[in-house]
């Protein structure tokens, strides 16, 4: 027999193009380039929420939270609430980060004695802290779990959105170059 | 014998009674009062609700779902049916938040192509090879090329000169 049949051939062929898509999609994953935990954010690229809210103050005389304020420079927008685990562990990277940019916190279905408390023992690494007590604002943003952190840049577009506690890897390779290169 | 048949006659009459009890009850994650005083709205709220995939739990729908997410969402759909929105953009805007993975049924577009018409294909695929391999059996039986026929006449000779019988 001088040329191999076609029985032999056309499963060989799937098994290789099998085989090649779950070493692309292992080799994405092992490098972080494909996330497969987090889903995608609609808002990058579009304009970040602008619904002013209620400010956690502790004089208890602030004016609504407006993002609005912060635009000229990158900022980072992090969904946190005190009854959430995952943002106690990531509290200490956020304190870090607040040396470098601003950083907005949305406290998610929270209230707000038990987020000061919060802020109390884990440190206060925000600019200012809007309140979502009923999920609204975090609807909005398509927040599907807290912790979440966004990355606004200095027009106020979403540039990159973490679900989860930040991590060295997230804060190295992917926020430090957004803040750095001015958000934009 | 008899006593065989009588009990598989019994636990045929009790199946449906055994499944009853051996499956669990329906899960049901809405609360009173979340649901609208209007059946014909809560009608509607539901529908939608099985239309729409819970992100925390990601294979359920929020009408399934017991996350907190879940439980929002489908205050924020009632909201909106309040407010006299249509299904249709109150499917657009949840869509607009938490992209096509929010609904369950995904659009058909160029990315989600290959998912839609993948299976067709594949028993597309699966037809024709099942048809070129009856064909192929149906068809003559293969004439041998003028060097396997010299190869099979050359072992058919050595064949002979060994099984020959020594005189």
């Amino acid at each position: 027999m001088t040329q191999p049949r076609l029985s032999f051939l056309l499963p060989l062929l799937a098994f290789i193009t099998l085989a090649a898509v779950g070493a692309t999609a292992l080799y994405g994953t092992l490098t972080g380039s494909r996330t497969p935990d987090q889903l995608p954010s609609v808002l990058i690229g579009t304009q970040a929420p602008q619904t002013p809210l209620p400010s956690l103050d502790q004089s208890g005389s602030g004016a609504p939270v407006d993002l609005g304020r912060f635009r000229g420079a990158p900022v980072l927008v992090n969904f946190f609430a005190s009854w959430c685990a995952p943002c106690r562990a990531e509290a200490p990277a956020l304190e870090m980060l607040s040396d470098r940019v601003k950083i907005v916190g949305i406290a998610y279905k929270d209230r707000a004695n038990d987020t000061m408390s919060f802020l109390e023992q884990y440190g206060n690494p925000f600019a200012a802290i809007g309140m979502d007590v009923d999920g609204r604002t975090g609807i909005e943003w398509g927040v599907y779990g807290v912790p979440e952190t966004y990355v606004i840049d200095a027009d106020g577009t979403v540039k990159y959105r973490h679900a989860g506690p930040l991590t060295r890897e997230v804060i190295d390779q992917r926020l430090m170059p957004l803040i750095e290169g001015g958000g934009s | 014998m008899t006593v065989i048949t009588a009990v598989i006659r019994g636990l045929v009459m009790l199946f449906p009674t055994i499944m009853m009890v051996s499956m669990p009850p329906a899960a049901r994650a809405i609360t009173a009062e979340e649901m609208l005083a209007d059946p014909a709205l809560e009608t509607r709220a539901r529908t939608l609700s099985k239309q729409l995939r819970c992100l925390v739990c990601q294979n359920q729908s929020i009408d399934d779902s017991d996350a907190d997410l879940a439980r929002d969402l489908r205050r924020e759909v009632r909201t909106q049916i309040l407010t006299g929105a249509d299904d249709q953009t109150i499917l657009i805007q949840l869509r607009a938040k938490y992209g096509d993975y929010v609904l369950l049924n995904p659009p058909v577009d160029r990315a989600t192509l290959a998912l839609w018409f993948a299976p067709v294909a594949f028993i597309a695929l699966g037809g024709l090879l099942v048809l070129a391999a009856r064909r192929q059996k149906q068809a003559a039986p293969a004439i041998l090329d003028p060097e396997d026929r010299e190869r099979v006449d050359r072992l058919m000779r050595q064949r002979r000169q060994k099984g020959r019988p020594k005189r």
